[in-house]
């Protein structure tokens, strides 16, 4: 976490070094001023892992869950090209998949009431997994305006969950008690629900591009990259990091 | 709506990326069963059954088998390799005990599985000797000799996630024994979040003759629970020591308290024809059923009591041929259907079978 959070405020002084230095050019008569964008939008994407483990054998579907964004936007210009920019986001990220994996190895968490045990197995079959997190996200970009048209933007993001879902089924395989040497036990359909297990926080890059369309609305791409798992690391449901990997398609609009 | 567009461009070019690209080889199998133990029928008393929990073949001879080795047939998983090699003989002279190893394909994993003759020498049990499951900690019975004859729901119980620890299945020992220092103590327990997932909200304690087909643990639990073993002779009466006392709350499948309803147990031996076992879907009613001894009152006990149940034989059944016997006891009498009262607590000491 410590790490990526310096990689982020490294990454902003470098671009706002850039803005400064780019300042020293431009004519005296401009005053660094505030731009107020409401921001909405949908999150395409997946909660993934960055290079599938070969435990999964076939990814047979993939669709987006009704995920929007709905944000507010404060930036200053500083320089006549250069400005930053921090924001405030409702920002849903979900997706659904199935899939089929082979020996896949899991581990089962059970509290009830004051004891607490465990499942451990790998299982081999199909698997559909739906995920749909809420947070409420705050961007940090370095922004690029080269022109009235175009705006880019650079930095980094903090979320807060406020809701998880993370649930799916098994079916159609088998899972072996304790590992790939236990006993097989038949499995036709199980659900499971990681749901609580979601990690509260998230961080990560995020950096997109604006196309004005209109006299303060602009088309907007932005393509947030969670560095955080979405898990926390004595999570063992799944025996790979997840990451929030998501593109915003929406619009601006200056107020 | 310029951007629009290569921006999504760029989303599908990250998914395939992501995902499809990405699919790697298949990893080696890292699995090490002996799938199936093939021996002829004709050497044995009842079928071939491979505990693969707790890695044992367990075979039930007839005494010319026995005398003279067999020659099983063994298949085992697929890229898997066995020593000693399937086609060796098997001898049953030595005092040693017979030992495969499976090696997966990945090389990674061993299974070493040792074969069990299993004899019921004599029909009368004091449940003093108790083994405790290596991995997941639950408690089973054995015999003078170190085999497993009686099983229970606890090789289920154990895969709802329940803590690893003896106290936490429904079956285990106690030194309030009726005879010797031990008696078995079997107490329907709640089910756990992972079995309510299943439709299971509660599991009574069990203990029968048989063995627990963990396969089916979850697709079909009442054909996981295969009860009988191999008996020779004519079966006269069921004797035993019990003592009961019912949970306080009666609870029906969907985990809804019943009123006025009281948790009852079951004690019962059945005999029945063929090498096959039955299991918890047909025990009640196979047309291979010849006789069945049952306690007809499974209410409260205060003290151990003494029961004393005939076989009653069905009229015209032939009692020719191959026979098993098994012997059930739940401390929920409804147990199979997932209802009963949680609590509720049966201890059994001193079981026998008298023949005529």
């Amino acid at each position: 976490m410590r790490r990526i959070y310096k990689v982020l405020i490294g990454l902003f002084l470098i671009i706002a070094a850039a803005g400064s230095l780019q300042a020293q050019d431009t004519t005296r008569t401009f005053k660094p001023f505030l731009e107020h964008r409401i921001i909405a939008g949908f999150n395409f994407g997946a909660t993934a892992p960055v290079g599938l483990p070969n435990t999964i054998r076939a990814i047979k579907g993939y669709w987006p869950e009704f995920t929007p964004a709905l944000g507010y936007e404060l930036s200053l210009r500083a320089t006549p090209k250069w400005g930053a920019a921090i924001g405030v986001k409702l920002d849903f990220k979900g997706m659904g998949t199935k899939d089929e994996v082979m020996y896949f190895p899991t581990v089962i968490t059970v509290k009830d009431g004051s004891s607490t045990g465990t499942f451990e197995g790998t299982f081999s079959g199909k698997n559909k997994t739906i995920v749909r997190n809420a947070y409420v996200t705050f961007p940090v970009s370095a922004v690029f305006t080269p022109n009235n048209d175009w705006r880019f933007s650079l930095g980094g993001y903090f979320s807060w969950k406020f809701s998880s879902n993370f649930y799916g089924t098994v079916s159609d395989g088998y899972i072996r008690n304790g590992g790939p040497t236990g006993e097989k036990i038949i499995v036709d359909e199980a659900s499971f629900d990681f749901g609580g297990d979601v990690r509260k926080f998230d961080a990560g890059l995020q950096g997109g591009a604006e196309r004005r369309v209109g006299k303060k609305l602009s088309v907007m791409g932005n393509l947030s990259w969670g560095l955080t798992p979405v898990f926390p690391k004595d999570f063992k449901g799944l025996d790979f990091p997840l990451y929030n990997i998501y593109m915003m398609l929406g619009v601006s609009y200056k107020i | 709506m310029n951007l629009r567009k290569p921006g999504f461009l760029a989303a599908i070019a990250l998914f395939v990326l992501l995902f499809t690209s990405c699919i790697k080889d298949a990893p080696l199998n890292p699995e090490a069963d002996i799938d199936s133990f093939i021996v002829d029928k004709k050497f044995l008393t009842s079928d071939v059954f491979i505990d693969q929990a707790n890695a044992k073949v367990l075979l039930y001879l007839k005494k010319s088998a026995y005398d003279s080795g067999i020659v099983p047939r063994i298949v085992v998983t697929p890229g898997a390799t066995i020593t000693p090699p399937t086609g060796d003989t098997l001898r049953f002279d030595s005092t040693g005990t017979q030992q495969y190893t499976v090696t997966s394909q990945s090389g990674k994993y061993h299974k070493v599985y040792t074969v069990n003759v299993v004899n019921i020498g004599t029909w009368a049990w004091d449940f003093e000797n108790w083994m405790i499951q290596p991995t997941s900690k639950y408690l089973y019975p054995i015999e003078p000799d170190s085999t497993q004859i009686w099983s229970s729901g606890n090789p289920g119980v154990s895969l709802a996630g329940v803590p690893k620890d003896p106290s936490a299945y429904p079956l285990r020992d106690t030194t309030e024994a009726y005879h010797g220092n031990y008696s078995a103590v079997l107490e329907t327990r709640g089910g756990t979040t992972l079995s309510g997932i299943m439709g299971i909200r509660l599991f009574a304690g069990s203990l029968y003759l048989g063995v627990f087909d963990s396969k089916y643990a979850l697709t079909q639990p009442l054909a996981a629970t295969q009860f009988g073993q191999p008996y020779l002779g004519r079966a006269a009466r069921f004797t035993g020591y019990y003592k009961y006392r019912p949970g306080a709350v009666y609870q029906n499948k969907a985990g809804k308290p019943v009123d006025g309803a009281i948790d009852s147990c079951s004690i019962y031996a059945v005999l029945y024809r063929g090498t096959t076992r039955l299991d918890g879907t047909n025990i009640h009613t196979s047309d291979r059923v010849v006789a069945v001894a049952q306690l007809p009152d499974g209410s409260a006990r205060g003290n151990f009591t003494r029961f004393d149940l005939p076989f009653v034989y069905k009229p015209g059944a032939i009692t020719t041929g191959s026979m098993m016997l098994a012997i059930v006891i739940s401390s929920s009498q409804n147990g199979d259907k997932y209802e009963g009262a949680i609590g509720s607590r049966l201890l059994v000491d001193s079981l026998k079978i008298i023949h005529e």
